[in-house]
């Protein structure tokens, strides 16, 4: 930055320049802050609200209040019951939910990113823009017309209440997700690394594996992530292709609306429990969305 | 001389070996069932109290009762063998499907099978079970569920009949003819009985007898209104003029208004069944003729003509019922259009409402100290009739305040076992049937209250009804006056009502009692009058009569299901 | 070598799809001609069903309150979600510990969010009226007045999809390099104007693959209408798919009827995305 005054009264000038930037900065900042505190009150607070309702009695949980011991007197009934006489149901219910959604993520990523490479680097003949809304309109139908289809598509594969049957269902949802997550990010891939790469001695798929992968990890995560919740969530399918030994966990979330009404307590417990073993897993996979850790490889 | 003392020893001796044997067979059997103890039965966690008096007050109840039913040794029908029970699912300790699993542990001791649950959840029930039988799946052996699916499950050839095993000595033993009849007549069709006891539903009214019976109120009431405080309310019309009158008013002493009435009124939250049941009186009128509950093309008729089959909900008389459920709902929260089931009972149990009208489950419910404030209070009387209702002989509405007119009604799931006529397994799961229906198994189900299970027999009532004696109820811990006006409310409502509203069993009942639930919220919400919203209920229903392929194909099976001939 | 190794990656996902999808898909299209009935014999009746479902009233309906949702929660969760995105953009201590917290919602199933809701929506003692009464307002109606119950689905599915959104535009967002935020700041310091031009441009794609996909979903909102109002009151809350979930799915099981409802939805959402392709048609060719 040139400047044509001399040097004292620059330096004068700027000293209370700075000053008065590194408050705007502080201000800012503490802004930023107050806003990211009150977006994450408001994304924690349902599951703040049932925290405190796992702890109530039924008639407890009609009130609206938010602190025990203050306001009601909490108890562990909910909780008892959710592991106790029932906890046979909840634990296979959990185990079903996990293997369905890890199985479903890893194949509808797995093959999502290995399609949204090649769409995202290569021209295909029929047109990469028809191939990827092909993808996209898998995610059109709404479930609702393919239930009964795929009902008795798996009654002849002998997929029916069976574990095996949702994740291939569950990928085969989430597969469109991937491929246009990843297609997305795969498009703005730097040539100049492929192209060094190749000239290096790599195959294809080296370039893909060991350059282009590591690089997308921010994608790829959000990818993992989506899937994941996807396949975690999903209740339809379920309800209709798991009768007894596949049922996953949005099933006994459903069983708490019972015919005099919701248990509160009941859709608390079953709904703190249904999201702990996703945050915990994007708790793990938070590390990879890190700013900037592939620009330094390409600035090179 | 040494022979006859050897003999006399002998004999002694043997005296002694056998009154030892069978006094330590029965006591063997006082400690344990099969080899199971109570706690092995019933763990602390079968109960969804945790206070340890009241698991083992209840753990004795359930251990005597078990024993009293003599359940035969089920090891040759079951050893080995699995069967899966389908059931209305409220988790481990709720309602209806806590039965199952209470009772599984002592099922699985006495036959060496097992037993697997699967749970579905209310909402769940008309999808799961259809589809599961039509795309052939056969995973259960035994469903149980609403009375209302029998139209579905029956003529579809979903359950079999079960009158061969009855009185079968392989089997625990029950008798369908401990039932009172009207609740009876929905474990059965075509003469064939389908069912094993269970539940048993209907609707009654409730009141807070304190309230009405206390002459400080009655002089105010009185002085106010000029008339004398029904106790209880009789009608429909009387019944509003209490409930206009306490709405508002500080009744409990404590400086906060109470409620007229306490109804629940959400949408999917079974409110039309309060509907069902209030403008029974209302729009059905018995035959003229010798016997009073003959069904005619005009009397003792209430949903579908049954000629032509045209829907009947939009007459006159349903109309004024619901433009009175609209004015009685006014005497209470403006919240109740809100409300599920459970809330507008609590806000009964907490004092603050003068009357509901609802299960027999309020009896049993207001009993425990935890969730009730009302122990001791509790009034009940057989559901109101109505001063005024419509004659469709005459084609008008009717007033006659003097001899107002009485329909009882059966509302309600009555939840209940049938058994798969595709079963692997038809014995054994009978076996199970008969287990939870055994009366003295049956009779302790009804007095826990969580289990959803109400009273149903006669075993449940007081004389003449039944056998029962008042001992039975307050030894559970239950207040002697509420029970010695609830029982016999409760038995009066379901046989003594000239006569009764009757239960939709044709194929696609919950298709039309959605439609029904649907259009009362929009009326009730005010979106729409009463009248609009009931002639919309009756085009959905054309309309679903025509997608189910038209009246020709029901009206058989409606005309069977009522009793209806030409 | 380079010709043959793109199909190679393509392929996996491609078979896939067809072995899993087509029959499904080509089924209740077939389904859609005729009026199957769950258990019934079945007879082809050509577009009967798509004619029927123009003259039904109700269908209409839904499909406007269907239309009204998608557009308010996409556009919701688009900007939510940007701007929270923007937020958690910054170089602030503490920011990755909490990013965790805003995927959460993500992760709850919508059926148990649409309980949840019911307890905070609750009119007499919910927290949202609490704090509306506490701050002088009338409590709303949530569930019990048709317009109440209608923001209730769609402020609870905008809370649960904006953290997708979120997760999609931060992702994108740190992909830009450091030199264009360093360049930005030193020729203007207005937040706004960074973004303006140097983030929303970069982004923009991922955006609007996103925001294709929101409202491709929307258009299948089930679960969050059928636990929080039921569809009530009346139906004043039921949302297209849910009117075709009835139809199909409970009696009378009218599998013809409702695959011809899904049916309608597929070949809206092929005209929007057909729109969506040709304009930024440049990204893919």
């Amino acid at each position: 930055m040139a400047s044509t005054t001399s040097p004292t009264v620059a330096s004068a000038a700027a000293v209370p320049q700075r000053r008065v930037e590194a408050r705007r900065l502080t201000l800012g900042r503490a802004l930023i802050w107050l806003a990211v505190i009150i977006v994450t009150l408001i994304a924690l607070f349902p599951f703040i609200y049932a925290l405190t309702t796992s702890f109530k009695t039924q008639r407890a949980s009609y009130d609206g209040t938010l602190i025990p011991w203050l306001q009601y007197e909490p108890t562990l009934a909910n909780w008892q019951a959710e592991f106790g006489s029932g906890g046979q149901e909840t634990m296979r219910a959990l185990t079903n939910s996990a293997t369905i959604a890890i199985g479903a993520t890893i194949v509808a990523t797995a093959l999502g990113t290995l399609a949204g490479w090649g769409l995202g680097r290569f021209k295909y003949g029929i047109g990469n823009r028809n191939l990827v809304s092909w993808f996209l309109s898998q995610r059109f139908l709404p479930p609702i017309a393919t239930v009964i289809p795929f009902v008795l598509l798996f009654k002849q594969l002998g997929l029916i209440d069976n574990v095996l049957g949702l994740i291939i269902a569950n990928a085969t949802f989430t597969l469109p997700f991937a491929v246009l997550i990843m297609r997305d990010f795969f498009a703005d891939f730097p040539s100049d690394l492929q192209d060094a790469a190749l000239v290096d001695g790599a195959s294809q798929f080296g370039v893909f594996w060991r350059v282009a992968l590591p690089i997308a990890t921010p994608a790829l995560v959000a990818a993992i992530i989506i899937c994941f919740a996807f396949s975690w969530n999903e209740f339809l399918f379920a309800s209709v292709l798991a009768l007894r030994n596949a049922k996953p966990y949005p099933l006994m979330v459903a069983g708490s609306d019972t015919v005099r009404g919701i248990v509160f307590g009941f859709v608390s417990t079953r709904m703190l429990i249904a999201i702990t073993l996703p945050v915990v897993l994007s708790l793990l996979v938070q590390r990879y969305i890190v700013r900037g850790l592939a620009l330094g490889a390409v600035k090179g | 001389m040494v022979k006859r003392r050897l003999l006399s020893l002998f004999l002694v001796l043997a005296l002694s070996a056998s009154v030892f044997a069978v006094t330590n067979r029965a006591s063997a059997q006082d400690q344990t069932f099969f080899g199971k103890t109570a706690l092995d039965l019933f763990p602390d966690n079968a109960f969804p109290t945790s206070s340890p008096e009241v698991i083992k007050a209840e753990r004795d109840a359930a251990w005597k009762a078990l024993l009293a039913a003599n359940i035969p040794d089920g090891h040759a029908l079951g050893n080995g063998k699995t069967i899966t029970v389908a059931t209305l699912g409220q988790g481990a300790t709720g309602g209806i499907s806590g039965t199952i699993y209470f009772w599984r542990p002592a099922f699985e001791a006495a036959t060496g099978a097992k037993l697997e649950i699967a749970e579905i959840p209310f909402g769940q029930l008309q999808t799961t079970i259809p589809t599961d039988f039509l795309t052939g799946q056969h995973t259960y052996d035994v469903i149980v569920s609403g009375s209302w699916f029998y139209g579905d499950y029956v003529t579809n050839g979903w359950i079999q009949p079960i009158d061969k095993f009855i009185g079968d000595k392989r089997f625990p033993q029950w008798d369908p003819k401990d039932t009172i009849d009207s609740i009876h007549q929905l474990y059965v069709w075509g003469g064939k009985q389908y069912g094993t006891q269970m539940d048993s539903d209907a609707q009654l009214l409730y009141y807070r007898r304190d309230i009405l019976s206390d002459p400080k109120w009655q002089a105010q009431y009185k002085k106010d209104t000029g008339e004398d405080l029904p106790n209880p309310p009789k009608t429909w019309q009387q019944l509003l003029k209490v409930t206009s009158y306490f709405n508002g008013k500080d009744y409990n002493g404590n400086g906060k208004p109470g409620d007229g009435i306490s109804l629940h009124l959400k949408v999917g939250g079974q409110g039309m069944f309060h509907f069902m049941s209030l403008s029974a009186p209302f729009s059905i009128i018995p035959d003229p003729g010798p016997n009073p509950k003959k069904v005619t093309k005009t009397h003792n008729i209430y949903w579908f003509d049954p000629d032509t089959f045209e829907p009947l909900i939009n007459q006159p008389g349903q109309v004024a019922a619901l433009e009175f459920l609209q004015k009685l709902a006014a005497t209470g929260q403006k919240a109740q259009f809100g409300w599920e089931l459970g809330e507008a009972w609590q806000n009964f149990f907490d004092g603050n409402a003068i009357a509901t009208f609802s299960w027999g489950d309020v009896g049993s419910l207001s009993q425990n100290p935890d969730k009730s404030k009302i122990k001791g209070k509790l009034g009940a009387a057989p559901i109101p009739c109505s001063e005024t209702w419509y004659d469709p002989d005459k084609k008008q509405m009717v007033t006659d305040p003097a001899h107002p007119n009485c329909v009882g009604n059966t509302v309600g799931g009555t939840w209940h076992p049938t058994l798969s006529a595709f079963s692997k397994e038809p014995e054994l799961s009978y076996f199970f049937m008969a287990m939870i229906a055994n009366p003295k198994i049956n009779f302790f189900d009804a007095t826990t209250g969580w289990q959803g299970i109400d009273p149903c027999c006669n075993y449940d009532l007081f004389p003449p009804a039944g056998n029962a004696k008042i001992e039975d109820y307050t030894a559970v811990g239950f207040n002697a006056d509420d029970f010695k006006i609830y029982i016999p409310a409760y038995a009066d409502n379901l046989s003594k009502m000239p006569i009764y509203e009757t239960y939709l069993r044709i194929p696609g009942t919950p298709a039309y009692w959605t439609a029904l639930d649907t259009r009362l919220s929009e009326a009730m919400t005010g979106q729409k009058s009463a009248k609009q919203a009931l002639d919309d209920t009756a085009a959905d229903w054309k309309k679903i009569t025509a997608d189910a392929g038209g009246p020709d194909k029901l009206l058989k099976v409606y005309q069977d299901s009522i009793g209806y001939s030409k | 070598m380079k010709s043959r190794a793109k199909y190679f990656f393509l392929m996996p996902g491609v078979i896939w799809v067809l072995v899993f999808t087509l029959f499904p898909l080509l089924y209740s299209l077939y389904l859609s001609l005729t009026n199957a009935r769950l258990g019934r014999e079945t007879e082809f009746i050509g577009f009967q069903n798509y004619i029927n479902l123009f003259s039904d009233q109700k269908a209409g309906e839904v499909a406007l309150f269907s239309a009204w949702l998608t557009i308010g929660s996409v556009t919701l969760t688009m900007v939510f979600g940007t701007f929270i995105a923007w937020l958690f953009n910054h170089d602030i201590p503490g920011l990755k510990a909490l990013r965790a917290i805003l995927t959460m919602p993500l992760f709850a199933a919508p059926i148990a969010v649409g309980y949840m809701g019911v307890v905070i929506f609750n009119e007499q003692h919910g927290p949202i009226n609490n704090i509306i009464a506490s701050l002088g307002g009338t409590p709303v109606s949530w569930i019990t007045a048709p317009w109440p119950a209608r923001f209730a689905v769609l402020i609870t599915d905008t809370w649960q999809w904006t953290p997708f959104v979120f997760i999609v535009a931060l992702a994108a967002m740190q992909g830009i390099p450091d030199e264009l935020f360093e360049a930005a700041r030193l020729d203007t310091s207005s937040a706004w104007s960074t973004f303006r031009h140097i983030t929303y441009p970069l982004i923009a794609p991922a955006l609007g693959t996103v925001a294709l996909l929101r409202l491709v979903e929307t258009f299948k909102i089930l679960d969050v209408p059928l636990t929080l109002t039921g569809g009530g009151p009346g139906q004043a809350s039921q949302t297209y798919s849910f009117y075709a979930y009835l139809q199909g799915l409970r009696s009378p099981f009218q599998q013809g009827y409702a695959s011809a409802m899904a049916y309608l939805v597929v070949i809206l959402c092929i005209i929007i995305s057909s729109i969506y392709f040709w304009r930024v048609r440049a990204r893919f060719e």
